[in-house]
């Protein structure tokens, strides 16, 4: 009993820390280019279809880490220049076309890679024993391995120029225009950034989770659920909130089915909403 | 006290106060505007005037104090129970309902006022009403463009408008808030001459930063700065105030009706 | 009347006169399945139809519709299956426990604007679809329960069912008209004229004295009402009820037809409508990735079309026909009023 819930909230703990990936990539697209992704959850999915392709093309999975963002980057700039920018500043029109989006990614994958689920094996095998359990190592390498990722997406939020730019939009759009910063690029980067990181996610997750077109349609709703109780605009509240949330739902699991798991989440969501829209946890907000 | 008086002052504030964050927007204003004269408000930048509509007129709550209209206490009332008391205001920002055309932006204005909206009948049938419309809509010069959606009009227009909504609502008191930024001087002089009419029958408190139309128009001024009132009074005594000269009145175009205040 | 006016009525004319022959045109010009094919249309252009009340005419965006639709859907079924009512009562259970779940609801959604509206709609409806997956004696999951349809009518000997095609199509087109009809004498009521200044500028309307909230919850549960009819009918139709057709997926394509459509237009739910679900049947007999097709569609209509095909229809109607300087001049408003100015 006590193993269980242990094996469900390292779990959900590991989860957490992916989804705090996936959460930020959509966190930094609604906050910056005011757009509500429906698409996000592809993205992840895109991320652990191209994860399988370039094992699948080269035998070797590690270099997906490093293929796949930039795959993404490239896709999410493109996507951002052909479909978002046309309709920039209708907020309603880019709910339609990314739930436009998402079917289109979905179709080119199940054109492409097909409707069957498939595994990947991870590549780190085998198990360590940890606080009286034998857990998976490549689980704590995923975890590990998404740490870092938020800290250098956070560093790299403070320190780098496009970062600062980044930073400076989504602070206050008007002034940072007036200040030269060149709105247009920082909102391709954005995108760009938001579908790298989600890609990055489903990376990490491939060997964990199944590889299946469908793959992102679940997350979806956990993505938001996070960005709305960390708080719009809130990314280290966000990634909190995913931690947290993840965390929480794996230990529910444990005493009840995961369907009443996500529920608690939902409900935890929209009491958020409603009580404390800025989201639970204090920090910069919109 | 729940009736409305007619022999209080139209509008009274007791120590109102509205903070945000650290800063205090309206510091325990008290003020006391009486019936049938044109007041007006003026006041350095961040002086607290719109905050003040907004508290009045209900948009904001505030973080202390009182507010009464006309004898009773509307301190605490949503903006549409305010508007209902016969409390009408213009944003500083000029807004009206862009995509319905004039008439139909007056339409709805007079129709607000209705506890029931009925939701079958149509509202063209609504005769008393589209007669209302049509005689505001000549009132306020604007019957050519009846049909024109109101974000396709000019900014002057636009403000025209405004005033035409204010008007159809029968409004016991007018808040207007700088109702003639960004207008062209002939635009200025055509919303001065209609506001100066509509101040004959009804009660109109203005917030303005264009000195010429102040001095021009107002029976009293009040000075705002700093979230308090500095002074009130006449436009002559304003005009000679030392203090109201040094905190506000510092521009040099300013000094010449300044001047012609003092020496009319 | 301006010229265009006339050509729309004329056009309605014509489509009315079409849709009562439906019966025995179609069969005799393609096939009969596509009777039924027509008859779905109605049903889910009465869904995108709640969808376009909501957002076109008071600005709020539902993307949780479905779960209206799925109350009047399981009213029916459940009704039926379980408590083993007749047409009648079943029907009206779909219909009032739609608009109970749209009421308590949207006293706390309607709190909200803009995203966190959204973004709560699809909460609830996420919500009461897990629990309609859980509750699976009750509800069949995703799988969903099956019935037999009791009859519509019975007097005497005869016996009116929706097992009669025929009758079936009558049933939901008078259904569907109807409820169209309510909505056009709401639109154009003073009612619908305080929606529409909502809509616009709703910090203004509150300052003409409108009660904001209270007007948008009425749209509300009269949305839900609309989504109710649709799932309640959805249900007669197929004699099935099922909880996946309360995932957000659903609710969202029926954003994507009253958008597609037109949003603020009376017709615009059944234009987005039936083009999107003609190409699901067309392409799918040949091709089965048409969902390909429907995101294309939706994002090049969405960049060239802002205000959907209706709107996009009688922008080139007024450029043709009328010369009137109003008319020009609507049709260049700013682009963020992507919406039409007549309902």
């Amino acid at each position: 009993m006590m193993d269980t819930l242990l094996l469900l909230a390292m779990n959900g703990l590991v989860w957490g820390l992916i989804i705090a990936l996936i959460a930020l990539g959509l966190s930094i697209i609604f906050g910056l280019l005011d757009i509500i992704n429906i698409a996000h959850g592809d993205f992840f999915m895109v991320g652990t279809v191209l994860a399988w392709a370039s094992l699948e093309a080269t035998g070797n999975f590690w270099i997906g880490f490093i293929m796949v963002p930039l795959i993404c980057l490239v896709l999410g700039a493109l996507i951002q220049v052909t479909v978002i920018q046309p309709i920039r500043g209708v907020a309603a029109l880019s709910i339609v076309a990314t739930f436009g989006l998402s079917l289109i990614l979905q179709e080119v994958v199940r054109m492409t890679f097909g409707a069957t689920p498939r595994r990947i094996l991870p590549p780190i095998s085998g198990t360590v024993p940890l606080f009286g359990i034998e857990y998976e190592v490549y689980r704590l390498f995923a975890a590990a391995l998404s740490l870092a990722a938020l800290v250098a997406f956070f560093l790299f939020l403070q320190h780098t120029k496009l970062g600062i730019w980044m930073r400076a939009v989504r602070h206050d759009r008007d002034t940072a225009i007036a200040m030269g910063v060149p709105a247009q690029r920082v909102y391709v980067v954005t995108f760009a950034v938001g579908f790298a990181l989600a890609g990055f996610g489903g990376v990490v997750a491939a060997p964990i989770t199944t590889v299946d077109f469908r793959g992102g349609v679940d997350l979806l709703p956990v993505c938001f659920i996070a960005v709305i109780i960390g708080g719009l605009g809130n990314l280290p509240g966000t990634a909190a909130a995913a931690i947290l949330l993840s965390l929480l739902e794996g230990i529910i699991q444990s005493v009840a089915n995961p369907t009443v798991a996500r529920i608690s989440s939902l409900v935890l969501m929209s009491a958020v909403l409603l009580l404390r829209p800025q989201g639970l946890f204090k920090g910069h907000v919109r | 006290m729940t009736e409305l008086v007619e022999t209080e002052p139209v509008l009274r504030t007791e120590n109102l106060t509205k903070r945000f964050g650290g800063l205090t927007a309206v510091d325990n204003l008290s003020l006391n505007l009486p019936r049938g004269r044109l007041q007006a408000i003026i006041g350095p930048n961040g002086a607290g005037k719109t905050t003040f509509f907004n508290l009045v007129s209900g948009l904001l709550g505030s973080d202390g104090g009182r507010v009464f209209f006309l004898g009773r206490e509307i301190t605490g009332l949503k903006p549409h129970e305010i508007s209902r008391l016969g409390i009408k205001r213009t944003l500083q920002i000029k807004s009206v309902f862009n995509q319905l055309t004039v008439a139909e932006n007056l339409w709805v204005t007079r129709q607000a006022g209705n506890r029931f909206l009925h939701p079958f009948r149509a509202a063209s049938r609504d005769l008393e009403t589209k007669a209302r419309v049509d005689q505001t809509i000549e009132q306020i010069g604007m019957t050519a463009l009846a049909h024109r959606p109101a974000g396709t009009l000019s900014y002057g227009d636009v403000a025209m408008l405004e005033i035409g909504m204010a008007l159809i609502s029968e409004p016991r008191l007018l808040l207007l808030d700088e109702p003639t930024c960004g207008m062209s001087p002939a635009e200025t002089e055509r919303a001065v001459a209609k506001i100066r009419e509509l101040a004959r029958s009804i009660d109109i408190v203005i917030i303005e930063h264009d000195m010429e139309v102040v001095f021009g128009m107002a029976d009293d001024i009040t000075v705002m700065a700093q979230g308090t009132v500095l002074a009130t009074g006449s436009p002559k005594e304003i005009a000679s105030d030392e203090r109201v000269r040094e905190a506000y009145l510092g521009r040099p175009e300013d000094e010449d009706y300044v001047e012609e205040a003092v020496h009319a | 009347m301006s010229g265009r006016i006339i050509i729309e009525r004329c056009v309605l004319l014509a489509f009315a006169a079409f849709m009562l022959t439906v019966p025995w045109s179609v069969p005799a010009l393609v096939n009969t399945f596509w009777v039924s094919v027509i008859a779905e249309i109605l049903i889910w252009s009465l869904f995108a139809a709640s969808v376009n009340l909501l957002f076109g005419y008071v600005g709020l965006l539902s993307f949780g519709q479905a779960l209206f639709f799925g109350f009047g859907m399981y009213g029916v079924g459940i009704g039926i299956d379980q408590l083993h009512l007749s047409f009648w009562p079943a029907f009206g259970l779909g219909i009032f426990a739609a608009m109970l779940m749209a009421l308590v609801s949207g006293i706390f959604a309607v709190r909200l604007t803009w995203h966190y509206f959204a973004i709560i709609t699809v909460v609830f409806s996420l919500i009461f679809y897990f629990l309609a997956v859980t509750m699976k004696p009750l509800t069949g999951g995703d799988d969903g329960i099956n019935f037999t349809l009791p009859p519509t009518f019975s007097f005497g000997g005869t016996q009116w069912s929706f097992t009669n095609a025929t009758f079936q199509y009558f049933f939901i087109l008078a259904t569907v008209t109807l409820c169209f009809y309510l909505m056009h004498l709401v639109i154009r009521s003073p009612l619908g004229k305080a929606f529409l200044a909502i809509r616009d500028n709703d910090v203004r309307a509150s300052l003409i004295g409108l009660n904001v909230y209270l007007l948008r919850l009425t749209a509300f549960v009269m949305a839900g009402f609309l989504a109710g009819v649709a799932g309640a009918l959805f249900a007669f139709f197929g004699r099935y009820a099922s909880a996946s057709y309360m995932f957000y997926h659903v609710s969202g394509e029926a954003v994507v037809w009253a958008i597609v459509g037109g949003a603020g237009t009376l017709f615009g739910p059944i234009v987005g409508t039936s083009l999107f679900i003609i190409i699901r049947e067309l392409v799918s007999t040949h091709w089965e990735h048409h969902s390909l097709i429907v995101g294309v569609m939706a994002i090049v209509v969405v960049i060239l079309a802002p205000k959907g095909l209706v709107g996009l229809w009688r922008d080139g109607l007024d450029r043709l026909v009328t010369r009137d300087d109003s008319k020009a001049a609507a049709a260049k408003l700013p682009a963020d009023s992507k919406l039409r100015t007549d309902p």
